[in-house]
């Protein structure tokens, strides 16, 4: 399967200068079903600018059962989006071919949540929850970080299988969630806000939805991977300051049960918290990453437990060729009419 | 006859050798499929913690099979004694056995504490109608003419159960059982697949979920063969205690 | 017609089952202490329902049996030999003997030696710890009347035992069930199919109609006891059998 696609490829690269961008073929597989977090690649697929880089992109999404992970090292995907670093770190442990090659949000909107007036309005009280709600791969993730660094304990874990009924059964539960998703919807369902504790303002200096391809992709079609990275560049600027309204659309055919309410809710949150848009991205262009974050955040992981020094070769973790560029800064300024 | 006895094994064998010989000359990658060698030496070097989650997985089969076993004869003895509560009751038998663990056992775990207590009840859940239906048929198989046996010799209903119903529905009762041993094993990783948690009290369905999610795939197929072999021990054991308890005389054991 | 205490009487016994068939109608007929009688008739006719009468297994719609397993309670008095051996497939032979007993509260010590006794007297004397898995259909057969035996009863009822037997078999175990009878002072009520084996067995042969069955004929076979083989070639042997015969014709 791969060899086909070799071939279209290095013939695509050998044809375009000779006619309009003809279009590579890929797999952009993402860690959950559609939803707002999703919107620059869902805009760039929808408002032709995928295809104006000669790009024709199949976004396969994930979802609670589904682990798309695996198909990337396999040849059956072409990029992944992963949550945090950690996976990056596990992969290069474990020897697979991959790398990430761009960081589309500057912050990890992983949370903790809480009923209102329970006493956990604190993030240092959080610990103490009899019932701490987290899904099977948080578990093996980024709950060993809260146990080692901020004292969380076993006792309190629960399974949560995406489904909202135990925390809002029971107020003295906490459970996890992305800080632009959850809260709106324990908003619709439970009709109280509840209280929201990112896990970046408490030392989980992760990126975030990283876009994540085979090295030997890299290796071979740099170009592709660069058009690809831009593209969705571009694609997260328009989303989040122009009209999104067909990627809305998109999203919604693809995931039924979001709604445009859910998904608007959540592009003012992310605006507001920062998590695509803020720090380095602002003047390096969304995507950007930087060694010493990506050296400061897997010393905390060491620091809590997860890895020994030495166990992962940060070098061969990302790629910072493809991003700081300062794509998409121009559109930005266009679109907010400066 | 005794080279049967070295079949399965040599099968075996001869699979692993192949698996290995695929590996190797495809070039396949450990991440994708690791080598038997690679999956053994993952096995040895991780044994210590493996071993652990091991004995937790084998705790809830083989705790939730003899919670089946007790259920399962106590109700088919109340069944046989009344064909009416049996009527009333059996629905709720099946209904036990179709539903799926997957989508129950996280209901289960909002209601019970402990999770130890919930996958037990979850192994409980799948092993438990094979043994009730096969016991209730077993009680109702004693030969009529030994019935009439017992009632001409004035056996008392005690004497009755004793000597004649238990015995007879002995044979039905192992044939349940083994079909439940392997189904206990099943349910109890499944349950913990959806419904355990991470750090304390794990079994070996943890440890390939955490193997999975961290991309280590030798340490998910070493938890794999632990439960391969955990599943092949049950059938054997279950194989020798039916042929000690009842092959003797029962025609499913001679020959 | 009142018996005495060990015998058997059926009058005008009439058996009607749920569902209105009539197996039996106005059945009467007497067995003597000690006495040696065969009940042929044709299939269906109702033999089998006289005998679970007998024993106590069920009872008459019309009509009055009086027999000794009847009898203020006295269970052990008469024993049952199936067509199938009808042992416990998973005891061994001295615990299927000893079943009759150990229901009634007899110990295995206390019943061991009347136990070895009686295999030994019927040829099982080394298969004590056998199963009946292990044992020909002949074997087994005479472990069940071991077992109908060990109670000493005073009747043996016995419904077609010997039916699924081979010809050798069956006549080997003709002669023995004789002797064993000759040895103990119990009443035989024998059912069976063949005209052959009644008239050979006992001294006297009814004959049932067809359903519903009542005693039509009465045969009475002089032939003193022991019985040999050379009775089989005897014309009294063959004229009893053609009574016999005759009278199921009819019947």
């Amino acid at each position: 399967m791969e060899l086909p696609r070799l071939v279209a490829l290095a013939a695509a690269a050998l044809l375009t200068p000779l006619a309009a961008p003809a279009q590579d073929k890929v797999t952009f597989a993402t860690n959950w079903k559609a939803q707002a977090a999703h919107g620059g690649f869902y805009q760039a697929a929808v408002d032709g600018t995928y295809r104006k880089y000669g790009l024709d992109v199949r976004i396969l999404q994930g979802g609670p059962q589904v682990n798309n992970a695996a198909l990337l090292p396999a040849g059956r995907i072409d990029f992944l989006m992963t949550g945090n670093l950690l996976h990056s770190f596990d992969g290069v442990r474990n020897g697979l071919p991959t790398i990430a090659v761009a960081a589309m949000f500057q912050k990890d909107p992983q949370a903790l949540i809480a009923h209102p007036g329970q006493g956990y309005e604190k993030f240092e009280s959080l610990r103490s929850a009899p019932v701490a709600l987290i899904a099977k791969d948080a578990q093996f993730s980024w709950w060993q970080w809260l146990k080692a660094r901020h004292g969380f304990r076993d006792e309190a874990l629960r399974p949560y299988n995406y489904n909202l009924g135990p925390f809002l059964a029971n107020k003295r539960a906490i459970q996890q969630g992305y800080s632009v998703a959850e809260p709106i919807y324990v908003l619709n369902q439970g009709r109280f806000r509840p209280v929201v504790h990112l896990l970046a303002d408490h030392g989980f200096s992760t990126y975030s939805t990283l876009i994540v391809t085979r090295t030997d992709t890299v290796q071979e079609h740099p170009d592709l991977v660069q058009r690809f990275v831009d593209a969705s560049i571009i694609g997260w600027v328009s989303y989040l300051y122009g009209d999104r309204r067909a990627a809305n659309a998109r999203m919604i055919e693809d995931n039924p049960e979001m709604t445009v309410a859910e998904i608007e809710a959540a592009v003012e949150l992310m605006k507001a918290q920062g998590i695509v848009d803020s720090g380095e991205a602002l003047s390096a262009g969304i995507g950007a990453m930087n060694e010493a974050r990506i050296r400061d955040f897997y010393d905390q992981m060491v620091g809590a437990g997860l890895y020994e020094a030495g166990d992962v070769d940060l070098a061969r973790v990302a790629t910072l060729r493809f991003v700081n560029r300062g794509v998409g800064i121009d559109l930005k300024a266009r679109l907010l009419g400066r | 006859m005794s080279a049967n006895r070295w079949l399965p094994l040599l099968t075996m064998v001869a699979l692993l050798i192949g698996w290995e010989a695929l590996v190797r000359l495809a070039e396949i990658p450990h991440y994708t499929l690791p080598a038997p060698s690679l999956v053994a030496r993952t096995l040895w070097q991780n044994f210590p913690s493996l071993a652990t989650s091991w004995w937790f997985t084998l705790k809830i089969t083989f705790g939730g099979l003899a919670l089946a076993a007790v259920g399962g004869v106590l109700i088919a003895a109340v069944f046989a004694l009344s064909r009416r509560v049996e009527a009333a009751l059996f629905p709720l038998a099946v209904v036990l056995q179709v539903t799926p663990i997957v989508a129950i056992a996280p209901l289960i775990l909002i209601y019970v504490e402990s999770t130890t207590a919930a996958l037990l009840l979850c192994a409980w859940v799948v092993a438990f109608f094979p043994i009730l239906s096969n016991t209730v048929l077993g009680l109702r198989a004693a030969d009529p003419n030994l019935r009439d046996l017992f009632r001409l010799y004035g056996a008392t209903p005690w004497q009755r159960l004793r000597l004649l119903l238990v015995p007879s529905a002995l044979p039905y009762f192992i044939g349940g059982l083994k079909i439940s041993g392997g189904l206990s094993l099943i349910g109890a990783v499944t349950a913990e697949m959806v419904a355990g948690v991470a750090g304390r009290e794990t079994g070996l369905a943890s440890r390939i979920l955490e193997a999975s999610f961290r991309s280590e795939t030798p340490k998910m197929f070493a938890a794999l063969a632990l439960l391969m072999i955990t599943g092949v021990l049950i059938f054997w054991a279950f194989n020798a205690l039916s042929r000690a308890l009842i092959g003797r005389w029962h025609a499913s054991e001679i020959n | 017609m009142v018996p005495s205490s060990v015998g058997i009487a059926l009058e005008h016994v009439e058996k009607r089952f749920p569902g209105g068939l009539v197996a039996l109608q106005d059945l009467s007929f007497e067995v003597a202490p000690g006495e040696f009688v065969a009940l042929v008739g044709p299939s269906g006719c109702g033999k089998s329902t006289v005998l679970r009468l007998v024993a106590g297994l069920d009872t008459p719609t019309h009509g009055r049996v009086h027999a000794p397993a009847l009898r203020d309670g006295s269970r052990a008095s008469t024993a049952f030999v199936f067509q199938e051996a009808t042992l416990m497939p998973w005891a061994s032979l001295f615990d299927n003997v000893w079943l009759p007993l150990r229901l009634a509260g007899v110990t295995r010590r206390q019943a061991a030696g009347q136990i070895r006794e009686l295999l030994g007297g019927m040829g099982l004397g080394d298969f004590e710890h056998a199963y009946p898995a292990e044992l020909s259909g002949g074997m087994r057969m005479r472990a069940s009347i071991a077992r109908a035996l060990v109670t000493r009863p005073q009747m043996l009822l016995m419904d077609e035992p010997f039916a699924a037997l081979d010809e050798s078999t069956r006549g080997r175990l003709n002669a023995d069930l004789l002797q064993w009878w000759a040895e103990r002072s119990l009443a035989v009520m024998f059912v069976t199919h063949s005209v052959y084996e009644a008239v050979f067995l006992s001294q006297r042969v009814l004959v049932m109609s067809d359903r519903p069955g009542r005693v039509v004929a009465e045969v009475i076979i002089g032939q003193p006891y022991p019985r040999a083989a050379a009775f089989r070639a005897s014309t009294a042997y063959h004229d009893a059998c053609r009574k016999v015969s005759a009278a199921l014709e009819a019947a």
